[in-house]
């Protein structure tokens, strides 16, 4: 019995080891060539429902510019439109319906929402942090890239930053204890800490990233974010292809100013997120040029990865729609229509490589019109 | 790893005579035997690996036919438009190192659910243990559950069955505790414990009241091993007390295999021991037309990982294109309903009913002449036009399933 | 008491303007590694300009105090507080060693309130950002680092950001008044106040009753956010930036990056009754005693010093030299890509100020 069963690992060394499914497939592929399972991508003819929130400011008019490209490059998505605003709320849709939508479709493309600094209702929580609270949009993703053709200061960033958004400084928790002394509460929890970890490791490891930094200010916040802190570091722990790094806030706003090339995968609490995020988008072109996205475990609302609404724009026809078009890519890719999310990215990168038609905020002359054209007509 | 200390025990006997007393490696191997098997083990819960509605999921092609399995299953869920990402993890078979496996099994522990092929365990080194068991101790997978089920296109010598396999999964006569104690006298331990029989025999019950099962058969050999087998015979009859309204009987395993093959319709639910319920399941699996059709599922009280039924490599029909692909899309579709995303498995399994029942594009194995490309063409063709007709994305409210805590 | 009588009467203005034409003692802390090496490196040129400031030199060793804890000897607060300016090099912080560091006890002891940090260009040393001349103002006493933390159930942390209107208006005058006295035009409010509505709301209400009192000032209010975004494009649309402490370390380090690191950036931390100007940088261990260190961000320190002494005429001096020694690029040191040693860029700036 013993020799039958050492004898069977022999017979398997015959086999060639490195025959990957590809492989598989491309040689059966040549014998029978009239079936092609490696069809370019799905093209599926049902169409999928998704929410959109045009927002604030510019938000209307660079949705506009998202709406032409789909159209024109026949995506099957169907909008749900919802017009909600905080600074405009005569007009605003009511959020429980809007929240609805986003639950039941499971994506949203939304535009920024503008938040004003104080509320007519005394209300701490602005609409943004209620949809996030009410929808648990915890993970906040955007991923600064330079783009092709575009001369700035830095070349060549690759980095994605991962930031906590439902709790930290944003709780909305705050009071005046005494005539002139506000406490404002900044909540750290275990379990939100972890969640985000491991958020940005199951990315990193998704994406093929190589390293994540957690950025924190351990050193004087001891206790909130050393909890932070220390629940990454456990975490780190089920990764062990991926590199752990930690880095002091102040330290990393001052390298990722001066060598941003270092960073690949960082996750943040909440208000450091919000910093690095602009920070980062400046570095690769501003506000206009960066998608982001809002993870739940259920759903994602897909949005500029800067947020600004842009408002002294409204109507000029400047507006930079890039960030919005690559979120809404990166949204088809989400939604498994891989092929038109690869079709609006190459147009834009065709685009902007080219160099011709770019928007002001660019350096370039064509308005947010033209600059949709040149993008409509690279479709290919 | 506990299993790989038990080997090195092993080898240190088998070698070099007799220089370590057989009673000394025994006694320290009784460690071994409650550091192997702490029952249920106690795991502090992570979050799980569910972002936007998107699952990620470990995928194990292991050796053989699996690699070619598992790019089927990903272009199914491509144009089907599963909201599921896989995290491939490949196990190298001549390793004698364990560290892809551990890697594997870390991967599995962070995503909670995993799919599989045979993991091959080529070395001939003593100390490197069966990998496939491994995973399944270290996870702690208790439990292992086939769906027998006829297909009605498909030529099979009984029709009509409908059996679930319940069988135990981590230890047994699969604890992989042995050695050479005298030269030429090998002893192989099989471990029972009463927690683990009782978690197996209430998951039984469980499953019968959920899927309005009639009755539960324990498949046994308590007459010769009096204290292990008596130990789980004895424990799913006082669960089986708790369960009135569902019946309860017991069958000797040599008994089983004769009843099964002249009539296998008097089983519905079978509870079974590790060895048992792999000897039933094959032969059952014969009865209905093959290794290729029938998909298992191991789950434990924290994931849960989906393979073909019958775990068989497939090397040598590997690469040429004849492998049958439904068992392992199967186990994806088990896989998906286990997730929540019930619309696309059912899409799924219409689809592949359609082509095996309807369209009878079946692969040599099930006497057909059809490539494995043609059935999954096949399949993505009605997968296809399913998803035309309904509504793909699936409401979150039915996506809770996956806490199997 | 008698300090928050004094802050009602003359609040943020120097204490020491009417003795401007005396000799001024001030306290120097030379500090460890490189720092030995650029104080004497400030105190020659310094006295190549005849600049009217005796200096007295303090250790600050920590020693056993009566209570038994280790603390900075008493001969240093005593210094510090008769002379009420310090300079003060990089220190190393011993981590864990029981005692309170020194920058902290001094923040306590003289209330520094405000940290000053200018970022400039250098000209004849270019980074990626050729036209930053910001200067931020942070407050220093209370917000995120109040340090009131604590855990109220397992495994969630509270931790208070504290924002109280007599501090916001404190920090939120001082920019002003020294907008004014700088002669810059524009003065920045970074809040966040959209989110944190009461607190950052606070502080930015101080803010702009403030900018009432200096209308030669122009005062805008950003987000951070913006401002960050903003910062990176395009540094020349700030001046002066009045923000909250955790604001005011990020971006304070952030403008530094932007001009090259901490090596060439002066800071100063105003207090009610004292004022501490200190360069941020580290200790450098390993070029100290080579004579390869520069000495640039503690000799704009002191010329912040100068001016806070209202002998700004000095500092202008100064300081011009520095930048034209610089930006000669004969003497430069190696962090600035030349081969020069310390001393010789020492000598350059002493020949041009004398």
């Amino acid at each position: 019995m013993a020799h039958l069963t050492r004898a069977i690992p022999n017979i398997f060394l015959k086999v060639p080891l490195n025959t990957t499914v590809t492989g598989v497939l491309k040689r059966t592929l040549s014998c029978s060539p009239t079936l092609s399972i490696q069809a370019p991508v799905s093209r599926p003819e049902n169409h999928t429902k998704c929410t959109l929130i045009p927002g604030d400011g510019v938000g209307p008019e660079l949705v506009h510019c998202v709406l032409e490209v789909f159209k024109a490059a026949q995506v099957p998505v169907e909008f749900e439109t919802f017009f909600l605003s905080e600074v405009n709320q005569a007009m605003s849709a009511p959020l429980e319906e809007v929240e609805e939508s986003i639950n039941r479709n499971g994506i949203c493309l939304k535009g920024v929402l503008a938040t004003p600094d104080y509320s007519h209702t005394g209300e701490l929580e602005t609409l943004n942090m209620k949809l996030r609270r009410n929808l648990d949009l915890y993970a906040n993703v955007v991923h600064v890239k330079s783009l092709p053709g575009v001369k700035l200061r830095h070349q060549n960033i690759d980095c994605v930053i991962i930031r906590e958004m439902t709790e930290g400084e944003y709780s909305a928790l705050e009071h005046e204890s005494v005539k002139g002394v506000v406490e404002c509460l900044k909540i750290v929890t275990k379990r939100k800490s972890q969640r985000i970890a491991k958020f940005a490791f199951d990315y990193a490891t998704k994406n093929n990233r190589k390293k994540v930094t957690a950025v924190h200010k351990a050193n004087i916040m001891k206790l909130g974010d050393g909890l932070f802190l220390n629940s990454c570091k456990e975490i780190a722990k089920l990764y062990p292809k991926i590199e752990f790094e930690q880095i002091i806030v102040d330290n990393c706003t001052m390298q990722i100013v001066s060598n941003p090339q270092q960073f690949d995968v960082m996750v943040t609490p909440n208000l450091y997120g919000n910093i690095l995020d602009n920070l980062s988008s400046g570095l690769v072109g501003g506000a206009g040029v960066v998608a982001g996205a809002s993870y739940s475990s259920e759903c994602v609302v897909f949005e500029p990865g800067a947020r600004h609404t842009y408002a002294e724009a409204v109507g000029k026809n400047v507006a930079n729609p890039t960030a919005m078009l690559l979120a809404s890519a990166k949204m088809l890719s989400h939604i498994n229509l891989q092929y038109y999310g690869d079709l609006i990215r190459n147009a834009v990168n065709r685009v902007l490589k080219a160099g011709k038609v770019r928007t002001k905020d660019l350096g370039g002359q064509a308005t947010t019109q033209e600059y949709i054209f040149a993008i409509i007509s690279n479709l290919r | 790893m506990a299993g790989t200390l038990c080997a090195r025990l092993n080898k240190l006997s088998s070698f070099s005579g007799i220089t370590v007393p057989a009673r000394k490696v025994a006694a320290l191997s009784a460690y071994d035997v409650q550091h192997k098997h702490p029952f249920a083990k106690k795991v502090t819960p992570i979050p799980k690996a569910k972002y936007g509605g998107r699952h990620a999921v470990t995928m194990l092609p292991g050796g053989g036919i699996g690699p070619e399995l598992m790019g089927y299953v990903k272009e199914v869920f491509r144009y089907g438009g599963v909201p599921v990402d896989f995290e491939t993890v490949q196990i190298d078979p001549k390793s004698d190192s364990n560290e892809d496996l551990e890697y594997a099994i870390t991967s599995i522990r962070r995503n909670g659910v995993a799919i599989k092929g045979n993991i091959e365990t080529k070395s001939l080194d003593t100390d490197v243990i069966s990998r496939n068991v491994a995973l399944r101790n270290e996870l702690d997978l208790f439990v292992n559950v086939v769906h027998c089920q006829s297909c009605p296109g498909i030529k099979a010598r009984q029709k009509d069955i409908d059996i679930i396999i319940i069988r135990q999964n981590t230890e047994g006569e699969y604890a992989m505790l042995e050695h050479e104690s005298v030269h030429g006298v090998v002893e192989s331990m099989k471990v029972v414990t009463e927690e683990n029989s009782e978690r197996l025999a209430r998951y039984a019950f469980d499953y019968c009241r959920l899927h309005g099962r009639k009755k539960v058969t324990t498949v046994h050999k308590a007459n010769i091993m009096k204290l292990s087998d008596g130990l789980f015979l004895e424990v799913s009859k006082r669960v089986a007390k708790e369960y009135p309204d569902i019946q309860h009987d017991a069958m000797i395993i040599d008994n089983t295999c004769m009843q099964l093959v002249a009539n296998p319709h008097q089983f519905d639910v079978m509870l079974t021991t590790n060895l048992y319920g792999s000897i039933v399941s094959n032969v059952i699996c014969g009865l209905l037309g093959g290794a290729g059709l029938l998909s298992g599922r191991n789950y434990g009280d924290h994931y849960a990982v989906f393979e073909p039924g019958t775990r068989n490599t497939g090397t040598a029909i590997a690469g040429k294109n004849i492998a049958n692909p439904i068992a392992m899309l199967n186990a994806s579709v088990d896989m998906l309903e286990h997730l929540g995303h019930d619309s696309h498995a059912e899409v799924i399994r219409t689809a592949i009913n359609k082509t095996i029942s309807e369209d009878h594009i079946h692969t040599p194995d099930l006497g057909g002449q059809a490539t494995s490309i043609d059935v999954v063409q096949n399949i993505i063709k009605h997968v296809q036009a399913l998803s035309k007709k309904c509504q793909i994305v699936a409401p979150p409210h039915l996506m809770s399933r996956h806490d199997t805590t | 008491m008698a300090n928050h009588l004094l802050r009602k009467i003359n609040l943020s203005l120097p204490l020491c303007r009417r003795y401007s034409t005396e000799v001024r003692k001030a306290t120097l802390i030379p500090g460890d590694g490189i720092g030995p090496e650029i104080s004497a490196a400030v105190q020659k040129i310094f006295e190549a300009a005849h600049v009217p400031i005796e200096w007295e030199s303090v250790d600050v060793t920590p020693v056993r105090g009566p209570d038994g804890k280790f603390g900075i000897p008493q001969s240093a607060i005593d210094s510090m507080n008769k002379n009420k300016v310090g300079l003060k090099g990089p220190l190393m912080t011993p981590v864990g060693k029981g005692h309170r560091s020194l920058n902290l006890a001094l923040r306590k002891e003289f209330n520094l309130y405000a940290n000053v940090r200018p970022c400039r260009s250098l000209e004849g040393y270019p980074t990626l950002y050729t036209d930053v001349d910001v200067v931020t103002v942070r407050e220093n006493t209370e917000g995120e680092y109040s340090g009131i933390e604590h855990e109220i159930v397992d495994g969630v942390v509270q931790s208070i950001k504290l924002i109280t209107e007599d501090a916001s208006k404190r920090v939120a005058e001082f920019a002003f008044e020294f907008a004014k006295k700088e002669g810059r035009e524009k003065v920045t409010a970074v809040h966040k106040a959209n989110i944190m509505r009461m607190s950052d709301g606070l502080f930015l209400r101080c803010c702009r009753e403030a900018a009432e009192k200096y209308p030669e000032v122009k005062f805008e209010e950003k987000y951070l956010d913006t401002v960050c975004l903003n910062m990176v494009q395009d540094p020349s649309r700030f001046d002066v930036l009045v923000m909250p402490n955790l604001y005011g370390d990020i971006l304070s380090d952030m403008c530094a990056g932007l001009v090259g690191g901490l090596g060439l950036t002066p800071s100063g931390n105003i207090g009610i009754n004292g004022a501490l100007f200190e360069s941020v940088h580290g200790t450098a261990p390993d070029i100290a005693g080579k004579d390869a260190a520069n000495p640039t961000a503690l000799l704009l320190s002191a010329v912040m010093m100068l001016r806070y002494l209202e002998l700004g005429s000095y500092g202008d001096k100064i300081e011009k030299a520095c930048f034209e020694v610089i930006k000669e690029g004969k003497f430069r040191t190696g962090d600035l890509g030349g081969k020069a040693k310390c001393s010789e860029f020492t000598n350059a700036i002493c020949e041009k100020v004398a």
